[in-house]
């Protein structure tokens, strides 16, 4: 609280609370009671965050921030769908458990203002045992994991860089209404959709009912846009190598589009 | 504030997940899981993700209205309240309590069910009190208290995900009730057996171990079969049966004559998929049953029921975690609305109307002589319409006009009436033909309780301001007790409202709002200091020892013949709530499923000449529809189905008022029908 409104500055702090006996996320001002804040259990910060930024025309927000969601906001600043001078961030180190769970290989934020840095993961198990499938298998496989899939939309609904304000993948063009499972087009447009946004958060992954392994399906995605184009989304600096002419220059457009 | 984050319990299925909304500027504008909800554990259906988007409707109620002539026109509190008021006090002295019929409903909170069995019960004087529970889960609630003397839901929605065996028959849980559809499939993931038993294929079925589909309406066949099987191959748990039980010779004398070959011929399942089910169900450790409308919503529904117990009861599969027979109730608040008394027979907590010692009890604690009578059905009450039993009804949140079977039927019943008042949020079919309309307040709108299909009591918590001059239901029926018997219903907050439920109704007894604000209470939960119950019928039965009940398969009420050769089946989709007074108000949801339309099999579609979205016509002894075939393979053939959310092509023109015997249930899973082109 301090930190966010005497050092930094801020005029409100987004942040996770106890209330109900639930961890609930929570939009503070200064002087307001905080009463028990939770740094345990990962909400999609950023996505919760864009949400807000849409009410709040004025003042600067306090963020708790894991070193995802810096990663996110960068992403959305790139593409001007964020300001960052109206943004306080503050870096959540996460927990060896929490590191364990996303399999994360970059886990610490640029100032761990709370908790300490753990060390990274090596590598996704879920996605290596899937790769070091046969091929037709790895088809069944994952054609087996998208039969459980209910349309929540849960895993565009809380994707922080899914920011389309209508989702052309929720049309029914991708995913014929008035069923489920939708067809294999939804995943798939998905994951390449994301190709050079996704920040391996594992949102998608932790919100999905069905439990489909979606982190490990963009972990994969992202593995291939390291190799074939050595970038890395979340970065500040870069451009999406996606947005360039087939010469290699940038385009005009910033890609704030779907 | 300017951005608010209210917890609160979703208002679609009774799977009850917690969810916040989130409120800015006053509206509710988004919905946000809640990671740490035991229920949902951070997931949400597509439904309960757009809970917040029907609540700012512009066709929201927003003020009272009294008919005059053809038209209702606006009005204010004060007169509408008198007018309901001095109507039911008239038709009470002119032809007794019991022409009234009162609709409480499965929309509302524990606590405004409990106002409302209490202003039928206490300010009016009858016991005619029911609500949609009676459509959907009647014969749960009569068949599970014969057989083990409770008819709720045996386990929890989290132990699903422990079974090491999932019988699912009669749900179409992937999309009636989503969360627990993925249990059932995290289950399956960790390796267990999901046997699905339904004339449709469903999401669930197409990835089930086992799924077999029967004919509607033979289900007691394929049950009996099943315990046959396993007696015949010694899988069934004689030590569990002698020591806990009663009544199994009869059930074995009789589920001898249920060989595989007949059940053959009566469900149409293959002989090896029923032997291979029934030693996957007997020889797991942990076996749970679960089921919906496909087993209730039969004219022998208290029967099938009967029938799922006693196949859990020969194996034992009662009593600890992952095992049981696990209803799923459909309504966000149905099983609190039965808890709270809102039925015909049975006071605020399952204690009968009809006992004398339990009547004074009541008696003594609402200061008021109570009928020894016990009240009508909600499915009797409009053939009492017609005959001019009843005169009046007063009705909270329900659209019989949509949800009741045989609507032309209801239709005419109403037009008999000499007076109808209805409270609601929307202006549903049933509310334009009211003679008096109260707009009233939504989930979000108010403070109350729910209580989820596995007993668990959740809040629902004020996130805004109802629109215009609408009023939470309980306020309205403390209005109304008021004016109809001066004392009795002053209460400041439903926490009040709950604190005397709690202290008629022993199952409630350990509840109240202090605990209900910090953890999840599952009832029976008798004093402060109960932690709930998870597991019921772990020592004993509630009635000692569980009952088996010899049941034999009998035909459906109606049956197919030339002129209706095909089975009609109704029943959701997952994108439409019900009457679809909410879900058809909410874009995301709309898009998904925005008309009617009827399933059919891809051969029966070829041999009548029919393609996918032709227009099509259906009729049944009762009335015809007009609307869309969606033709497919996943359905038997000789079978139709139609979501009953719609009231252009409504399903309830055509379905059967054919009533369970012990449960006044009506037959919604089968009858006959005819599809030609439109
Ligand atoms: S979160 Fe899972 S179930 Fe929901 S739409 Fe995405 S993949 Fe499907
Ligand atoms: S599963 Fe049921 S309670 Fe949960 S979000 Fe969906 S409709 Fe609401």
């Amino acid at each position: 609280m301090r930190l966010a409104f005497e050092e930094r500055g801020a005029d409100y702090l987004l942040a996770i609370k106890e209330a109900h006996g639930q961890a609930a996320p929570v939009l503070l001002r200064k002087g307001d009671d905080a009463g028990t804040m939770r740094f345990d259990v990962p909400y999609q910060m950023t996505m919760i965050l864009t949400n807000i930024s849409r009410f709040i025309k004025e003042g600067r927000i306090a963020v708790v921030a894991r070193r995802c969601d810096e990663r996110a906001i960068a992403e959305l600043v790139k593409r001007d769908l964020l300001n960052h001078d109206n943004l306080v961030v503050i870096g959540l180190a996460c927990s060896e458990e929490q590191i364990r769970e996303c399999r994360c290989t970059d886990p610490c934020p640029s100032s761990a203002d709370i908790g300490h840095c753990a060390a990274p993961a090596k590598e996704d198990q879920a996605a290596s045992s899937i790769q070091s499938m046969p091929l037709p298998d790895r088809l069944d496989y994952w054609i087996d994991q998208f039969r459980k899939c209910n349309k929540c939309f849960g895993c565009t609904l809380n994707c922080p860089v899914c920011f389309c304000d209508d989702c052309l993948l929720e049309e029914k063009t991708f995913t014929p209404e008035k069923g489920i499972p939708p067809g294999l087009a939804f995943h798939l447009i998905r994951a390449v959709h994301l190709a050079d946004k996704c920040v391996e958060c594992g949102e998608c992954e932790r919100s999905c009912p069905s439990d489909i392994p979606l982190l490990a399906l963009r972990k994969m995605v992202n593995q291939d846009m390291k190799r074939m184009f050595n970038y890395t989304s979340g970065d500040p600096e870069r451009r999406s190598p996606l947005l360039t002419t087939l010469e290699g220059d940038p385009m005009e457009d910033d890609g704030d589009a779907c | 504030m300017p951005v608010d984050y209210i917890l609160t319990t979703c208002p679609y299925c009774g799977t009850g997940c917690n969810f916040f909304l989130q409120v800015a500027d006053g509206r509710a504008v988004g919905v946000v899981p809640c990671k740490t909800d035991e229920t949902s554990a951070g997931s949400l259906c597509i439904k309960g993700y757009n809970a917040h988007a029907f609540v700012n409707h512009s066709d929201r109620l927003t003020h009272p209205m009294i008919r005059e002539g053809d038209q209702l026109s606006k009005a204010t509190w004060e007169e509408a309240l008198q007018r309901i008021a001095s109507e039911m006090k008239r038709i009470s002295d002119e032809h007794g309590p019991d022409a009234i019929m009162v609709l409480a409903s499965a929309k509302c909170t524990n606590e405004e069910n409990y106002l409302i069995q209490k202003v039928a019960r206490a300010a009016i004087g009858t016991n005619n009190v029911d609500h949609c529970a009676r459509l959907c889960h009647a014969s749960t609630v009569a068949g599970l208290l014969q057989s083990f003397g409770s008819g709720a839901m045996t386990n929890t929605i989290p132990e699903f995900e422990n079974a090491d065996c999932i019988l699912v028959t009669g749900s179409n849980t992937l999309e009636a009730h989503p969360l627990i559809g993925t249990r059932i499939l995290k289950a399956r993931d960790k390796g267990a057996k999901v046997i699905v038993v339904d004339p449709r294929d469903t999401p669930l079925s197409r990835v089930a171990t086992i799924s077999m589909r029967q004919e509607s309406g033979s289900d007691v066949a394929w049950i009996n079969g099943m315990i046959n099987i396993i007696i015949s191959e010694k899988l069934h748990d004689e030590e569990f049966i002698a020591a806990r039980t009663t009544g199994f010779d009869e059930l074995r004398e009789i589920v001898k004559n249920y060989t595989p070959e007949r059940v053959k011929s009566l469900t149409g399942i293959p002989e090896d998929d029923l032997v291979s089910a029934a030693k996957m169900y007997a020889s797991a450790d942990k076996a749970m049953i679960a089921y919906a409308m496909g087993i209730t919503q039969h004219s022998n529904g208290t029967n099938l029921v009967r029938a799922l117990a006693n196949l859990a009861m020969v194996t034992g599969n009662v009593g600890r975690e992952s095992t049981g027979v696990n209803p799923l109730r459909g309504q966000c608040n149905v099983q609190g609305a039965c808890d709270a008394g809102a039925l015909p027979n049975l006071y605020p907590g399952y204690q009968s109307v009809e006992d004398a010692e339990t009547r004074s009890k009541f008696e003594h604690a609402w200061n008021r002589k109570l009928s020894e009578k016990k009240g009508m059905a909600l499915t009797n009450a409009f053939d009492k319409a017609l005959t001019g039993e009843v005169k009046a009804m007063l009705i909270f949140g329900e659209n019989p006009m949509m949800s009741d079977p045989d609507i032309g039927h209801v239709e005419r019943a109403i037009s008999k009436l000499e007076f109808m008042a209805v409270i609601d949020i929307f202006p549903t079919e049933t509310v334009k033909l009211a003679d008096v309309v109260l707009p009233a307040a939504c989930y979000a709108e108010k403070n109350g309780t729910f209580t989820a299909t596995d007993r668990a009591v959740r809040a629902v918590r004020k996130a805004v301001d109802p629109p215009g001059d609408a009023r939470p239901d309980w306020q309205i029926a403390c209005d109304l007790g008021r004016l109809l018997a001066g004392d009795g219903f002053d209460f400041a907050s439903p926490e009040q409202v709950l604190a005397e439920m709690a202290a008629v109704a022993p199952i409630y007894g350990g509840i109240d709002y202090e605990r209900i604000e910090e953890e999840m209470v599952r009832w029976p939960c008798p004093s402060k200091d109960h932690p709930g119950t998870k597991v019921l019928h772990t020592e004993s039965f509630k009635i000692g020892k569980g009952v088996f009940a010899p049941i034999e398969h009998t035909p459906p009420a109606e049956e197919t013949s030339d002129e209706y050769p095909l089975i009609l089946t109704t029943g959701r989709n997952l994108f439409q709530f019900h009457t679809g007074t909410m879900t058809r108000r909410s874009a995301k949801l709309q898009r998904e499923a925005a008309g009617p339309y009827v399933e059919i099999n891809t051969e029966d579609a070829r041999r009548l000449g029919i393609i996918d979205d032709a227009s099509v016509r259906i009729t049944s002894r009762r009335g015809t529809i007009t609307l869309a075939a969606r033709v497919t393979q996943w359905i038997r053939p000789g079978t139709i189905f139609i979501p009953f959310h719609y009231a252009e092509a409504a399903a309830n023109r055509l379905t059967n008022n054919a009533l369970d015997p012990t449960a006044q249930i009506p037959e919604y899973k089968v009858c006959a029908a005819r599809l030609e082109k439109a």
